[in-house]
């Protein structure tokens, strides 16, 4: 009897908040893409950020702080990459919802183990990410630790469907675990690149590679003309595997480097959805990866 | 742990079994319990195999480190990565210094007496050769921090040769539920489009000639006073506002205005993006109340009310980080009458205007570069100014043209070229003036208002 009862308070008190989609604001397309691979029909979700859009220098625009404005949950990439734009859109989209502290405010880096921390830091080494490397989207070790963050954070705000989130994730992580087989075949251990910006040190730490040099001496910073003969020099000399770079990030200078060296350019989409056959985060780390070879 | 909520979750959806059958309960019941023990065992596994995974993947990435990472300091752990990077007991400071060399056909005092006719009697700020600040300001110090779960607080200290100046201190509500938000203390008023940029904002030098010739070289001013504005969760984005403020200007109002906060404004300001690329913004507003300042006339005192409108219209292009275009005007109608004291004769008469001016500017940026102009006009449609009910003569119209070039090496620097062909004087003679402008920027990053 008693059983009955607690039965049925529970599902009075548990079932009523289910029905309506939690609204999700993403601000890159890779975040928006892995909610909705945690959220599926659960969850409505909104992105900020184009795919073929630098994330390094966005504007906040009305049309972001009206997402803001409606959003259950605002989730970011953190470490400081949408620091131009963000802080503005949290101020101005009056939500309570999700300014920093509460549940709805999700700043996916939390969930990761960064990189290149840096101490001491001043703008004279140029637009550096002092918090650490933020292109963790190109890791997959990374990536399974945010989907698993983010299934615990949108299950802690829609209690009714934690364990549809936490299934989802599972279901990810399987699907990870595959992939993840076929992606260590792929000979990229002991390769050489150079690289623009310093987008790919996750995905070279995880897949044994190296990036050798960087076309920009100071991120953010166009890079000065003895520094790119220089690095030309050394790349005919040391013959790299390729020179990678995303479509939005330093593409012409990386083609003129190309052309004047021999060495093979690689261009990389940026996000999910930066170039064809990337509409999935799995899809995007095959193209990746396969465009390394 | 991860349990309860699978149970309950279940449990429910037993629930709603339970009242459609009504029998058999207890063993249902049962079952269903054998059932969430094996699922749990299940999942239970599926954890134990990611926790696994996230073992190993780590561990690769151990095995071969990145090529030396820079040396991680026991401080940036401490360093809270949204506001800019601080410790928890500081607030996030940036300071700006703002300098220019300046040169004129007309000498430093025709400058420093060079009003508008009609309009305003002060002056221009900028003497020939070094100045510091486009607003007398040659550094300005920003500090904010949020206060508590419940507000933020910001704090804007210009400093100029003379002293410094509070310009602005106000604290803002986080919390309020539907899209509302009340700001305290004293701020830049947000209606119309310039008036709450800082100096070292503007797009150009000096603000545009409608500002000048209704407000002050430098806006409306940092004002004592409240606001609250309301963002309805619309299809399109709309914000609704309404401020009410001291009124301490002094030219639009006045200190010593006879009633306590006397000036008040509404305004909206909407929004819709036109393409992928481009976004339109745009909106009415009124500003008005008690006006008492000798400022007007010269070698009068003016006590009346003014009504201030204005129309704001924004139109951005941006299809890449490399170029953009920037489309701007906005148009303001004032309208004013009151008592004219006259200083000397001690006379009184009365003073109605109906005055109108409008300003139309575009940046085109590409890359590092932004190349600029402007045109401002004053009387475009109305140019009433009655003195006793008598139309005064006050000259030609008042209208300038500008343009600029500027080189912003970073986001934290900036370097302008500006010249101005300048005809507000109304006296036939114009004012060209060219203006190298540096500005630079240290401290916590500020985001960008659209
Ligand atoms: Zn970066």
């Amino acid at each position: 009897m008693r059983k009955i009862f607690i039965t049925v308070f529970l599902s009075l008190t548990l079932t009523t908040p289910a029905f309506a989609e939690l609204k999700v604001v993403a601000t890159l397309p890779w975040i928006s893409s892995l909610a909705k691979e945690i959220g599926k029909d659960k969850v409505s979700v909104t992105t900020l950020i184009k795919p073929n859009q630098d994330p390094h220098v966005v504007e906040a625009k009305p049309s972001m702080i009206l997402a803001g404005r409606k959003a259950d949950i605002i989730i970011y990439n953190g470490l400081d990459l949408e620091i131009g734009y963000l802080p503005l859109i949290l101020e101005s989209s009056k939500n309570p919802k999700i300014v920093p502290g509460k549940p709805g405010n999700c700043d996916c880096s939390h969930f990761v183990k960064a990189i290149e921390k840096l101490g001491a830091v001043d703008r004279s080494m140029g637009d550096v990410h002092p918090l650490g490397n933020p292109h963790y989207h190109y890791s997959p070790a990374n990536i399974l630790r945010v989907a698993e963050g983010m299934s615990n954070t949108l299950a802690g705000l829609d209690r009714a469907n934690a364990e549809y989130y936490r299934a989802n994730f599972r279901s990810f992580a399987e699907r990870l675990k595959e992939r993840q087989k076929k992606w260590s075949a792929i000979p990229l251990k002991g390769k050489k690149f150079v690289a623009y910006h310093k987008l790919f040190e996750y995905l070279a730490g995880e897949f044994g590679f190296q990036l050798v040099g960087y076309v920009e001496a100071k991120p953010g910073i166009p890079p000065s003309a003895g520094h790119v003969e220089a690095l030309i020099e050394s790349m005919k000399a040391n013959k790299p595997d390729g020179i990678v770079t995303t479509s939005f990030y330093g593409r012409k200078e990386s083609e003129s480097i190309s052309a004047k060296t021999g060495v093979r350019l690689i261009i990389l989409p940026g996000d999910i959805g930066g170039m064809k056959g990337t509409d999935d985060w799995f899809s995007f780390m095959d193209t990746v990866l396969a465009s390394l070879k | 742990m991860k349990l309860v909520p699978i149970l309950l979750g279940i449990v429910t959806f037993c629930a709603l079994t339970v009242s459609a059958f009504g029998q058999d309960t207890p063993e249902r019941l049962n079952a269903l319990e054998d059932a969430i023990k094996t699922q749990s065992r299940t999942i239970e596994e599926q954890q134990r195999t990611i926790d696994a995974m996230k073992e190993e993947m780590g561990k690769q990435k151990e095995e071969e480190p990145l090529q030396k990472s820079q040396e991680e300091s026991p401080f940036s752990s401490k360093v809270s990565g949204f506001f800019g990077g601080s410790v928890l007991t500081n607030p996030n400071i940036s300071l700006l210094m703002d300098t220019f060399v300046y040169t004129s056909n007309l000498s430093n005092s025709e400058l420093a007496n060079r009003g508008i006719p009609g309009f305003t009697t002060l002056g221009k700020d900028a003497r020939n050769g070094f100045n510091m600040g486009a607003a007398e300001d040659g550094a300005e110090l920003f500090i904010f921090a949020p206060v508590d779960p419940y507000f933020n607080l910001y704090a804007n200290i210009p400093f100029s040769d003379e002293g410094v100046a509070l310009e602005e201190i106000f604290a803002v509500t986080t919390s309020l539920p539907e899209g509302f938000q009340v700001k305290g203390g004293k701020f830049k008023s947000n209606f119309s489009r310039l008036d709450a940029q800082h100096p070292h904002q503007w797009d150009f030098f000096d603000i545009a000639l409608p500002y000048r010739a209704f407000v002050g070289n430098e806006g409306l001013g940092g004002e004592k006073g409240a606001q609250l504005t309301w963002l309805p969760a619309l299809p399109v984005y709309t914000l609704f506002c309404a401020e009410v403020l001291q009124g301490e200007n002094g030219l639009l109002f006045g200190a010593d205005a006879r009633s306590g906060p006397h000036a008040f404004s509404f305004f909206v300001k909407s929004s819709f993006e036109t393409s992928d690329n481009s976004t339109l913004y745009f909106g009415p507003s009124v500003l008005f109340g008690k006006t008492r300042n000798g400022n007007i006339v010269p070698d009068t005192d003016f006590d009346g009310s003014s009504s201030l409108y204005g129309m704001e219209a924004v139109w951005k292009w941006k299809p890449s980080k490399m170029q953009g275009l920037i489309l701007q005007s906005e148009y303001l109608y004032l309208t004013q009458h009151g008592n004219l004291t006259d200083l000397t004769a001690a006379t009184v008469e009365s003073l109605r205007r109906r005055q109108d001016g409008f300003y139309f500017q575009g940046i085109y940026q590409w890359y590092r570069w932004r190349f600029a102009a402007r045109y401002d006009m004053l009387e475009l449609f109305a140019d009433t100014f009655k003195r006793d009910g008598a139309q005064q003569e006050l000259g030609e119209t008042p209208w300038r043209a500008t343009a600029s070039i500027e080189f912003n090496p970073s986001e934290f620097t900036r370097i302008r070229l500006q010249y101005n062909h300048d005809r507000s004087g109304r006296d036939g003679r114009s004012n060209d003036e060219g203006i190298l402008q540096f500005i630079f920027g240290i401290g916590a990053h500020a985001a960008h208002t659209f």
